[in-house]
C-alpha cells in the first residue's frame, strides 16, 4: 500500500516534468528558430527547414553584417534608438503621473457631485479607458496630432503612450499604496512635512518594487506598440516594431534571416525585461491588482 | 525622517485656528493637484476622441475628394455598414479569433498553472520561460509565426511529416489561416492566463484541500469540485481581459497573413485602417470603429451576465 502510493507520486511527478518541458520547448522553439533562421545562408533557407548549426547547415553572420554594418544599419539604429528613447521616456512619466493618482485614490476622498462619483467609480473611469480598442480614437489623434504639429515626432509618440499606459500605471500603484502602512507618512505630515514631501521623502521610496514593476511593464507596452506608431509616424519617429513590420512587406520580401535577425533586435530588450519582471510577478504584485 | 523641525514649534506655540485651516488648504489643493495631471491627461485623449469619432460617424468625410469637406450625413455610414458584407467578415473574423484564442489560452493556461503550482524544482527557470512569450513584440513574434507555419521551409510541416502526419497548407487555405492566427496569438498570451491563474491558485486555503483528501477525493474530484469552483472569480477576470485585448487584433493579423487569404482573417480594426487610412473615408471608418466598441460592450456584458447567473445557479 505504501509502496504503490509512492510509485503513483513518482509518476504523477515523472508526468508534470514531461509535460513541462514540453510547454518549456513550445516556448522556446520560435525565438530558437528566429536565432538559427537568422544565421543561415539564403540557400539553406530555401532547401527547406534543418535544425542544428554546423551539423545541418553552415552558419554566417551575412544577416547581422547586413543590418548592423550594411546600407540599412543606419534606418536600424534610428529606429532602434528611437524605441530606446520613447519607451523609457513615456514608461517614466507614466509611472509618476499615474503613481500621484494613485496614490491620490488611496489618500483622500473625492466626491464629484455631478456624476455621484466616489474614489472608486474614478478609478474604475480610469482603468476602463484600457478597455477602449485603439482604432476608436487612433483618427481623431491623427487629426489632433497634424493640427499641433505632432505628427512623427518624438514628444507626440511619448505623449501617446504615456497616456496609453497611464490607466494601467494609476491602478497598479493604487493597489500597491493601499497596501503600504500609513504611519510614517502621518508623522511626517504631523511634523510640518507638505503632502508632496511626505510623498517624496516617505512613501516613494517604499513603493520601491511597485514602481520599478509597474515602470517595466509600462516600458514593455510601449516597445511592443505597432498601431499607433503606423499611424502617427513615418520617417523620424518610426519605432523598431514598425521598421519590422514594413521591413516584411517591401523590399524584403520573404528574406527570412534579415528578417529574424530584425525580430531578434526588437525582442531581445523583452527578453532582458521578462528575466528582470518574473520576481515582481511573483510577489502577487501586478497580479494583486488584477484580481 | 528630516522634516523641519522649525514648523514643528509652530504647533506648540499659539497661533489658534489659522493653523489647521492652512493645512486644511494645502490639503485640498494637493489632493487636487495629485490627480489632477492623470485626469486631465486622460480626458483629453480620450473623451475627447471619442466624441470627435462619434461625430465623425455621422459625417462624410471623404479625403480623397478635394472639395466637398465635411458634411453631416446623419446614419448613412451606419446604414452602409449594416448591408455591408466585408464589415461583417470582419465582425465574424475578429469574434472567432476572440473566442476561440481565449478559450484555448484558458484550458493551457489553466493546465500549466496547475503544473506549476506544485513542489518541483527549476520553478523559476519555467516561470522565466513561460513568461517570455508575453513580453515579445507581436509585430516580432509574427515574422516568427510566419516562418514556423511556412509550408515548404517551415518546421512544423516538417514535425508533422516526421511523426506521419499530413502536409497542412496552414495560411494559404482559408478555412486554416485563422486557427493559424489563433495559434500564434495563444503561444503569445497563454503566460499571462498562467500567471493570473497560479496567484489565483496560489491563495486558495490549503486546509479545504487537505480535508478533501482526508476524505478521500481524487486529485480530479478534488479540482472539478474545489479547485475550478473557488478560481472562478479569477477566471472571470482573466478571460476578460484576455478578450478585450483580443478584440483589439491587429498586429500580428498584419504581419502573418495581411487579412488573407482574401479576407479571411481580416479583422475589424484592419479594415477601418483600410477604409480611414489608405481609402481616407474617416467618416466610414469611425462608423467601423464605432462598431467594433459596440461589439465589445456587447459582448463583455453578455458574458459577465452569464457568469453572474452560472455562479447564481450553482450558488442555489
Amino acid at each position: 500500500m505504501h509502496m504503490t502510493m509512492r510509485q503513483t507520486r513518482r509518476i504523477k511527478l515523472s508526468v508534470t516534468y514531461i509535460l513541462l518541458a514540453v510547454w518549456t520547448a513550445i516556448c522556446l522553439f520560435p525565438i530558437y528558430w528566429l536565432v538559427i533562421t537568422s544565421i543561415k545562408q539564403p540557400i539553406a533557407v530555401f532547401q527547406g527547414p534543418t535544425y542544428l548549426p554546423w551539423v545541418d547547415f553552415q552558419p554566417t553572420l551575412n544577416a547581422w553584417k547586413f543590418l548592423l554594418a550594411g546600407p540599412v544599419s543606419s534606418q536600424v539604429s534610428r529606429s532602434w534608438l528611437n524605441s530606446a528613447i520613447m519607451a523609457p521616456s513615456s514608461a517614466a512619466l507614466a509611472v509618476g503621473i499615474g503613481s500621484l493618482a494613485g496614490y491620490a485614490l488611496t489618500r483622500f476622498q473625492y466626491f464629484i457631485p455631478g456624476l455621484k462619483w466616489r474614489n472608486n467609480d474614478l478609478a474604475f473611469w480610469i482603468i476602463s479607458q484600457r478597455m477602449l480598442p485603439p482604432v476608436v480614437v487612433i483618427l481623431p489623434y491623427l487629426i489632433m496630432y497634424q493640427v499641433l504639429g505632432l505628427v512623427d515626432t518624438h514628444v507626440g509618440m511619448i505623449l501617446i503612450y504615456t497616456v496609453f499606459n497611464l490607466p494601467f500605471a494609476v491602478w497598479i500603484m493604487r493597489d500597491f499604496f493601499a497596501g503600504l502602512p500609513r504611519d510614517l507618512e502621518e508623522s511626517a505630515l504631523i511634523d510640518g512635512a507638505s503632502r508632496f514631501q511626505a510623498f517624496r521623502i516617505i512613501v516613494l521610496p517604499l513603493a520601491a518594487p511597485g514602481l520599478i514593476a509597474t515602470f517595466l511593464f509600462c516600458l514593455m507596452f510601449s516597445w511592443n506598440d505597432y498601431l499607433f506608431a503606423l499611424m502617427l509616424t513615418f520617417s523620424k519617429a518610426t519605432t523598431m516594431p514598425m521598421f519590422v513590420a514594413g521591413m516584411g512587406s517591401q523590399s524584403y520580401g520573404p528574406q527570412w534571416w534579415y528578417l529574424s535577425a530584425l525580430s531578434l533586435l526588437t525582442i531581445a530588450p523583452m527578453m532582458l525585461i521578462a528575466l528582470l519582471i518574473e520576481r515582481y510577478i511573483t510577489r502577487g504584485l501586478i497580479v494583486g491588482a488584477i484580481k | 525622517m528630516s522634516t523641519q523641525p522649525a514648523t514643528d514649534t509652530s504647533i506648540i506655540t499659539p497661533t489658534p485656528a489659522r493653523r489647521p485651516q492652512s493645512r486644511r488648504f494645502t490639503e485640498d489643493r494637493s489632493k487636487h493637484i495629485f490627480i489632477l495631471p492623470a485626469v486631465i491627461l486622460i480626458l483629453l485623449f480620450s473623451i475627447f476622441p471619442l466624441l470627435f469619432s462619434f461625430t465623425l460617424s455621422f459625417m462624410s468625410w471623404d479625403l480623397s475628394r478635394l472639395a466637398g469637406g465635411v458634411r453631416f450625413i446623419g446614419l448613412t455610414n451606419f446604414l452602409t455598414l449594416v448591408n455591408d458584407a466585408r464589415f461583417w467578415n470582419t465582425a465574424r473574423v475578429t469574434l472567432m479569433f476572440v473566442v476561440g484564442g481565449v478559450t484555448l489560452q484558458y484550458i493551457i493556461g489553466l493546465g500549466v498553472a496547475i503544473l506549476l503550482n506544485q513542489e518541483i524544482r527549476f520553478r523559476r527557470f519555467f516561470r522565466v520561460v513561460f513568461l517570455m512569450p508575453m513580453m515579445l513584440t507581436p509585430a516580432a513574434v509574427a515574422y516568427g509565426g510566419r516562418m514556423l507555419f511556412n509550408e515548404g521551409q517551415g518546421p512544423l510541416n516538417d514535425i508533422i511529416k516526421f511523426f506521419g502526419g499530413p502536409q497542412i497548407p496552414w495560411f494559404s487555405s482559408p478555412t486554416l489561416a485563422l486557427p493559424s492566427l489563433i495559434l500564434l496569438d495563444t503561444w503569445e498570451w497563454t503566460p499571462f492566463v498562467m500567471i493570473v491563474l497560479l496567484a489565483g491558485l496560489q491563495s486558495l486555503p490549503p486546509e479545504v484541500f487537505e480535508a478533501a483528501r482526508v476524505d478521500g477525493a481524487s486529485d480530479w474530484q478534488s479540482f472539478r469540485h474545489i479547485t475550478f469552483p473557488m478560481l472562478a472569480p479569477v477566471s472571470v477576470t482573466v478571460i476578460l481581459i484576455r478578450a478585450l485585448e483580443a478584440f483589439k487584433l491587429f498586429d500580428i493579423a498584419v504581419v502573418m497573413t495581411g487579412g488573407g487569404p482574401g479576407t479571411s482573417t481580416e479583422a475589424v480594426t484592419m479594415y477601418a485602417y483600410q477604409v480611414g487610412l489608405k481609402n481616407g473615408n474617416l467618416g466610414y471608418a469611425s462608423a467601423i470603429a464605432y462598431a467594433l466598441l459596440i461589439m465589445v460592450i456587447i459582448s463583455s456584458t453578455v458574458f459577465l451576465r452569464t457568469m453572474r447567473q452560472r455562479a447564481v445557479a450553482t450558488a442555489e
